[in-house]
């Protein structure tokens, strides 16, 4: 071995690689090539193995050589490589692109009922103020559901309440809330501030503005000072609340036989804005609920001493409060449960 | 109550538009519901004049008339009607005119003449009940102008509330006007021009009793000829909603509808001995009412009578045999006061209610009595041409004084949020003829009176009294006062305020569970519904469980009875529901009937059902599956099946924080698939789930192959909050999994290998999953392979392989003792 001959090797050899590297098409083949060419057992190694039989002061120049000829290869490996993995990459990205546009896998949506998700708001509402969830049965007794609330029988103000009685002895199905009131009275001391929504039931034929089941929610508030102005600023506040602040209210006369005074409240006009219209029957207004001071005969029933204390209830209808808040014109959607109308509910 | 503003008019001047009174009424707590235009369908209708009236060639019974309106040509009109002549003025209906009901007029040919228009009858045009004859105007009706224009009227319909049946009247109407106005209110002036012999020679009156009766005035017109009322009555009356009938029966009609005060008239000649007597009705008398219904009466109806038998059911309705008609001569006008109570269950036992009875139920003053009998006898004095007889029979004469009701100006003010002087109170009272004054010392204030009276002796000075008008029944005590204040003052002046009295001490809701599972299963992509609570019999009959779901907490037991209407609407509607299976299963066959597939529902609702007389009621949790959950474009619908209810219930175990669900199979409830139902208990859950029988689903109609239904009792369900979550730290050592396959005999529930394996685990065991079910071979027949992939956990190490291999081996003994099992290896 000589140095020329050992010279032409490795020329023969960086031209040889060069030209392999520059004919690989795979990342993988580069991967190869490398170990092949400047592995442990690589071909370059097996050339510098004639190197031992070149006189001491001729080595050095070879490893120049050996040298130059493994940074070529290298950096042949390198910017060769280099080309294909991205060339590789980018064929990846391109076969697995999918149409974007197709709709997302569906997630079962599900809702829940908006009558009683009113009742649930109309609960928080109040409950800023302090109000207080309580609930009372629906199977009710007589003496409950109306002669603790002033209405003896035979009284003229009956023919409010179309009532449905039951097989059980002075038993009947309430005809509001109210009854709640007086189990709350019971149950505790003023201050109270209570709030009692459920379901109740009227001898009333089902149509579009009548249902025989529906829901209300009755407000309780007996303390030694509470007003009508109180019972006026929280209303306005829920008004607000629940149709919007720049909503105007009205406050009128209204009458049940358990409040004295007894007030009608009414919210403007949400169809015509107080213009008179249809929707409104022309007044510019719609009623959302009955209220009044609790009659002293009732605070009595209750156990609660009418001169000391006073205080409010009122009651309202959460279908009547359903319908504005969304545009519903029949009630018997309520309660007959067609999943068309009910999943366009949250 | 109807109200023509143009008879409203009589009564008190009204300065304000129609819509501007009705609000102002509104305002004051005489709603008014609606405004109508009485009259307003009569657009095309005016006033002609006769100019001739010959006979129709070809028809005897037609007339042919040219009648001028005025200017243009004079219109030939066919006419049917006998009772026109040259130059009367009437009603024409011009072509094009639609006539109350919707009927049109347009140019006709009738036997060969064309008729340009009609000639109309009151009662065509809903203004007189005179049907036989053209409706005959005054004569100086103007030619050409508009029948709307000149009888129409504006008519509010006032819905007056059941404790003012003072206001169920014009009189009563005017009063609330001129409190609004503060015009004076003017009363009818009532001319009894009593020419006829002394009364009490025609009439003799005994009222039996008292108690039902306190007062019968009694009034007698002789030598009456009964004919329809003057035009100008009938239309007020029309207008007012009242049919008008003849001039005796109009003026009894008229006055209750202009003083609220009901009145009868009986023919005199049908009364025997000229005697009436009010009594209790006997049993086993009939009467034959004026609706010509017979009807048996008993000891609780006030009669009538008269010595040979009864004539009248008192205060609701008269009877046909001395019903006032064509040949009657003379009148005997009753004007009673009635014990409202009796008046009200009279009507309702004979599913009878008058404008009469309406106004007796309410209570009337007792001064009405006689008013009322006198501007009876007047009217039909005037309208009948009839003779009245000198002076009343009147059972009892006294008048009350005005009541006194004293108040003090500061409680109301208290009451309602204001801060009036006693000055501003009176005045304000005042204007709804309340008078007032300083109490008197040792006057007390009624804060509460029936049944138990609470009352104040108020402090000197403090007091007034408020002198109440008689006609103010509804007044009694402190708090109406208020009330009349504030009405008068405004309620719009009550100031808002945001409340400031002391807060309640803190309660928890009883909706916190209810709403955690609402959420729960709306989030799992479940829909809610609330269903009726009333059902049909069938309906509870067909979904009653024979082992009910047991109730939790303290709640009452589902056992007992159903309860049932007493007087249902429907047979539909007639029965409280037990459970929510029955009501889930109606909302998933209406469901799949409009053609829906995927229907995932859910109720939390209540069951009912009586123990003895004692009513009870239960909050449970229903949810309901059918169909499937739906393809997308690359995936297929998975039909639901008993494993996904059972998954949605262990979410919500896990959501509510109760503990691992076990089944077991039941086959012993008739409404549920033998083969696919199981009982599930967890703490703090019991419950049911299973596919509908095959038999119901085909009974009620669902067009479903399966449904998956279940009800299921939960703590805090009715009451209660879930209980806080009590965290741990996430484990600082890695979980370690082992599969274990286990072959078991093929009737061997999987559960009871899940028991095994959680029993026998260990400490260290976290959790297990079922991953693999396998049957076939190598397995015998009759054989599966159930496979669990075992999580261990410690919190201080990683498990070596030996402490596995051990708690491996002690779950396969118990395998193998238990439930015959041995691990496939």
């Amino acid at each position: 071995m000589d140095l020329d001959s050992l010279r032409a090797d490795l020329e023969n050899l960086r031209r040889g690689a060069l030209e392999r590297i520059a004919a690989a098409s795979e990342p993988a083949q580069i991967d190869q090539l490398s170990v092949d060419l400047l592995g442990k057992k690589g071909e370059l190694t097996l050339v510098l193995r004639g190197i031992g039989g070149l006189p001491a002061e001729q080595r050095p120049k070879v490893g120049a050589i050996a040298n130059e000829v493994r940074q070529a290869i290298e950096g042949a490996l390198a910017e060769r490589g280099g080309e294909l993995r991205t060339g590789a990459l980018g064929r990846r990205l391109q076969a697995e692109s999918v149409d974007v546009t197709t709709p997302g896998r569906p997630i079962p949506r599900g809702s829940r009922h908006p009558i009683i998700e009113t009742m649930a708001e109309i609960a928080e509402v109040f409950g800023q103020f302090g109000f207080v969830v309580y609930e009372s049965p629906e199977v009710e007794d007589d003496l409950t559901n109306f002669q603790m609330l002033n209405i003896p029988p035979d009284h003229p103000a009956r023919d409010l309440w179309d009532t449905m009685y039951v097989d059980i002895p002075e038993h009947l199905l309430r005809t509001h809330t109210s009854p709640g009131q007086i189990r709350v009275m019971h149950a505790e001391r003023p201050p109270i501030r209570a709030l009692l929504p459920g379901r109740c039931f009227r001898y009333e034929a089902t149509d579009a503005s009548h249902a025989s089941e529906f829901f209300q929610v009755e407000g309780l508030m007996v303390d030694e000072g509470t007003s009508l102005a109180d019972l006026r600023g929280l209303l306005d506040q829920f008004a607000h609340a629940m149709f919007g602040a720049d909503k105007r209210t009205r406050f009128r006369p209204g009458y049940y036989p358990f409040t004295e005074p007894s007030v009608a409240f009414d919210v403007e006009c949400l169809i015509c804005g107080g213009r008179r219209c249809p929707a409104c029957s022309h007044t510019g207004w719609m009623t959302i609920l009955g209220a009044g001071m609790v009659h002293p005969v009732v605070l009595q029933y209750g156990g609660i001493d009418p001169e000391r204390y006073q205080g409010f209830a009122f009651g309202m209808g959460a279908e009547r409060i359903a319908n504005l808040r969304h545009g519903v014109g029949d009630l018997r959607l309520y309660l007959e449960n067609d999943l068309r109308f009910l999943e366009q509910f949250p | 109550m109807k109200v023509p503003l143009s008879w409203l008019r009589d009564y008190v001047d009204i300065d304000l538009t129609p819509e501007q009174l009705a609000e102002r009424l509104t305002l004051l707590g005489m709603e008014v519901q609606s405004i109508d235009r009485w009259g307003g369908d009569w657009q095309d209708v005016v006033v002609g004049e006769l100019l001739s009236v010959s006979p129709h060639p070809r028809a005897d019974r037609l007339s042919l008339t040219t009648v001028t309106i005025g200017d243009g040509e004079p219109l030939e009109i066919v006419c049917g009607a006998t009772n026109i002549a040259v130059g009367q003025r009437v009603p024409v209906a011009l072509p094009g005119a639609v006539l109350p009901g919707g009927r049109r007029i347009g140019r006709a040919e009738k036997m060969g003449v064309v008729s340009n228009g009609m000639l109309c009858s009151g009662e065509e045009l809903r203004l007189t009940s005179d049907a036989d004859g053209i409706l005959i105007l005054a004569g100086d009706a103007p030619l050409g102008r508009s029948i709307s224009e000149l009888y129409g009227d504006v008519v509010l319909d006032v819905d007056v509330k059941p404790n003012r049946g003072d206001a169920l009247s014009l009189i009563g109407l005017a009063r609330e006007v001129s409190a609004a106005t503060g015009a004076p209110v003017r009363w009818p002036s009532i001319d009894v021009h009593e020419e006829g012999p002394e009364v009490g020679t025609l009439l003799d009156v005994e009222v039996v009793e008292k108690e039902l009766c306190p007062r019968f005035v009694g009034r007698v017109v002789n030598g009456l000829s009964v004919g329809p009322s003057p035009d100008g009555i009938q239309m007020r009356l029309q207008a007012a909603g009242v049919r008008p009938v003849s001039n005796v029966v109009d003026a009894s009609n008229y006055a209750m509808v202009e003083l609220g005060k009901p009145t009868h008239t009986f023919d005199a000649a049908a009364v025997h001995d000229h005697r009436l007597i009010v009594r209790r009705a006997r049993a086993g008398e009939r009467l034959e009412t004026l609706d010509h219904v017979e009807r048996d009466l008993d000891a609780d109806t006030l009669v009538i009578a008269d010595p040979a038998g009864d004539l009248a059911i008192a205060g609701v309705m008269g009877g046909a045999a001395s019903e006032v008609s064509d040949k009657t001569r003379d009148v005997i006008i009753e004007s009673a006061i009635f014990d409202p109570v009796s008046i009200r269950r009279t009507g309702q036992r004979y599913a009878l209610r008058s404008e009469a009875s309406l106004r007796f139920e309410k209570g009337q003053e007792t001064r009405l009595a006689r008013i009322g009998a006198d501007r009876v006898a007047a009217l039909i004095g005037e309208w009948a041409d009839g003779t009245i007889a000198r002076g009343r029979v009147d059972t009892n004469p006294s008048e009350p004084e005005p009541a006194r009701l004293p108040f003090r100006p500061a409680r109301v003010n208290r009451l309602t949020g204001t801060d009036l002087s006693h000055e501003e109170q009176r005045s304000l009272l005042d204007r709804v003829g309340i008078a007032t004054e300083e109490a008197v010392a040792g006057e007390m204030v009624p804060v509460a009176l029936d049944p138990q009276a609470a009352l104040v002796e108020p402090v000197p000075g403090e007091a007034l009294v408020a002198i109440l008008p008689t006609w103010r029944r509804d007044l009694a005590i402190e708090a109406d006062i208020a009330e009349e204040v504030t009405r008068v003052r405004g309620y719009e002046l009550v100031p808002g305020v945001t409340p400031h009295e002391e807060m309640p001490h803190f309660r928890p809701t009883p909706l916190d569970v209810r709403d955690a599972v609402r959420q729960t299963l709306s989030g799992a992509g479940f829909t809610e519904v609330v269903s009726y609570a009333l059902v049909s019999p069938r309906h509870v009959d067909a979904f009653r469980l024979r082992n009910p779901v047991p109730s939790l907490d303290d709640e009452p037991s589902p056992g007992g009875e159903p309860i049932t209407v007493t007087n249902p609407l429907s047979s539909q509607h007639s029965v409280l529901r037990t459970g929510l299976i029955g009501s889930l299963v109606e909302v998933v066959a209406s469901n799949r009937r409009h053609g829906r597939d995927e229907i995932a529902v859910f109720e939390v609702g209540k069951g009912y059902a009586k123990e003895g007389d004692r009513p009870r009621e239960w909050w449970r949790l229903g949810i309901a599956l059918a169909g499937s959950r739906p393809a997308s474009w690359d995936r297929p619908a998975f039909p639901f099946d008993l494993d996904d209810a059972k998954g949605v219930i262990e979410l919500v175990a896990r959501r509510m924080g109760l503990g691992e669900a076990s089944y077991s199979p039941e086959l012993d409830e008739p409404i549920f698939h033998p083969g696919r139902t199981a009982r599930i208990s967890a703490p703090g859950l019991l419950g049911i789930v299973g596919e509908l029988h095959p038999a119901l689903t085909e009974a009620w109609d669902v067009r479903a192959e399966r449904v998956i239904v279940a009800e299921l009792a939960l703590r805090g369900l009715s009451a209660g909050r879930p209980a806080p979550v009590r965290s741990v730290p996430p484990p600082r050592y890695p979980a370690v999994e082992r599969d274990l396959a286990v072959i078991v005999a093929e009737d061997r529930p999987i559960g009871d290998v899940a028991r095994v394996l959680r029993a026998s685990g260990g400490d260290l065991l976290r959790d297990i999953r079922l991953f693999d079910l396998y049957r076939g071979a190598p397995l015998a027949s009759g054989e599966k392979s159930v496979a669990f992939r075992l999580a261990f956990q410690a919190e201080d190490r990683t498990f070596t392989e030996t402490e596995i291999d051990e708690v491996v081996k002690s779950v396969a003994d118990a395998l193998g003792r238990e439930v015959g099992g041995r691990l496939r290896t």
